[in-house]
């Protein structure tokens, strides 16, 4: 972290002092817009008013990145965040037993993220309900184990936990499937009526 | 200390199923979290499987989410719980090189991403129960023009489903800000764990989404 942004924190003095002013003169202003939506806003509770409260504190905390990383590397706000005693030594049940890199990480993010987006996109082409449905389950079944694989470390854990863990729970879930005949069948019914 | 070292020679004994020791080579606290996850994911499977009957046994079900608010939130919804999932492996990542202050500040960003979704599908529910006017048994008059004979039951299959996948998010927030706020008492094994929750939710919701959501888009919504 305090390399990548080495830049921002070597700027000195004059820069320093400009770049930050204008970040907070703009976060100012829309903690502004916010304050004065509530006043004049009528009903604040109104889907437009808590739009506008909503947007302006997210672009008031966008502004607020800079000034903070800012004081971060400037040492301003370790007093804040220290957690003292970090070395205090406690004793784990097993040995911290950890694999996987940030990189691994974010391309499981970028392939779940993908996946979704794909899953939106394909709710607006309008092709046959049943063909959609199991297009949508498989992809979600692919982001499941991903999640379960990479996120939830199962891929590394001992596969005796993952063959206890993972048959049980999908034969339980296809058992659920013998409602299935008996709602066609109550369609069916309803039909004949 | 001892603890530690008697963990040590127990994991290195020649038969794991002989007695005292960690057969999976996970300690007891987490093999409950996954006992606890996989009994969750079978009531998030029969509430799912329910809905899915009532569904396929209908004439008729509401197609009513519009791509704005409802489909685009949703998306954004799904879009925070993923890179809190993300966040919150950082965080188990920061905890197994004993940097607690890291694990606590990439915890406090997965809180962040968990309280947005919790925020915009507040909003969510809302539009839906001020806008339209839907209860749990009941359709809003409007839906029962444009979907004669729709099942009344599309509310409460909407509300139990969602409802309670909220209160696990609400859940979630608590347990990883209590963990957050103990870190320093806090083996490692307690992070991964609270990890493994929140993991749980968000891979809930992967299938909440979809079939909630996306199976029920209203292609023309009136006044468009």
């Amino acid at each position: 972290m305090s390399t990548r942004f080495a830049s921002l924190g070597n700027l000195k003095g004059k820069q320093d002092l400009i770049l930050n002013a204008v970040c907070l003169l703009f976060a100012a202003g829309f903690v502004l817009m916010a304050l004065s939506n509530v006043r004049w806003a009528g009903n604040f509770f109104s889907i437009d008013s808590l739009f506008i409260t909503l947007v302006s504190l997210l672009l008031a905390g966008i502004f607020m990145v800079v000034p903070a990383m800012w004081a971060y590397e400037n040492g301003l706000l370790k007093t804040w965040f220290a957690a003292e005693g970090d070395d205090a030594p406690v004793a784990e049940p097993v040995p911290v037993h950890f694999e996987g890199t940030t990189k691994l990480f974010l391309s499981v993010l970028g392939f779940l993220l993908v996946l979704t987006l794909v899953e939106v996109l394909l709710a607006y082409v309008q092709v046959p309900l049943f063909l959609m449905l199991t297009i949508l389950v498989g992809l979600s079944l692919i982001k499941a184990a991903l999640i379960l694989a990479y996120f939830m470390h199962l891929r590394y854990e001992r596969m005796s936990l993952v063959y206890t863990l993972i048959p049980m729970l999908v034969i339980c879930i296809c058992l659920l499937f013998i409602m299935f005949p008996d709602s066609f069948r109550q369609l069916g019914l309803r039909a004949y009526r | 200390m001892s603890t530690h070292a008697h963990a040590v020679e127990t994991l290195t004994a020649t038969d794991d199923w002989s007695g005292g020791s960690f057969p999976y080579h996970v300690g007891h606290k987490k093999l409950g979290m996954w006992l606890f996850i996989v009994s969750d994911a079978l009531t998030f499977s029969a509430l799912l499987v329910g809905y899915s009957y009532v569904r396929v046994s209908s004439d008729a079900w509401p197609a009513p989410f519009a791509f704005y608010p409802s489909i685009i939130f949703s998306t954004v919804m799904t879009l925070c719980l993923l890179a809190s999932s993300f966040t919150m492996v950082m965080a188990v990542a920061a905890s197994a090189r004993r940097d607690r202050k890291k694990a606590r500040r990439w915890i406090g960003a997965t809180m962040l991403g968990g309280l947005t979704f919790l925020a915009l599908h507040i909003y969510e529910w809302m539009h839906l129960i001020n806008d339209y006017g839907l209860k749990p048994f009941t359709l809003p008059a409007a839906w029962l023009e444009r979907w004669p004979q729709a099942s009344p039951l599309f509310g409460a299959t909407f509300f139990a489903i969602t409802g309670l996948h909220m209160f696990h998010v609400l859940t979630g927030v608590l347990y990883l800000g209590y963990i957050a706020l103990r870190i320093r008492r806090k083996t490692h094994e307690d992070v991964e764990i609270s990890g493994l929750y929140w993991h749980f939710v968000d891979l809930v919701w992967m299938f909440v989404f979809p079939l909630i959501y996306l199976l029920s888009v209203d292609f023309h919504p009136p006044g468009h």
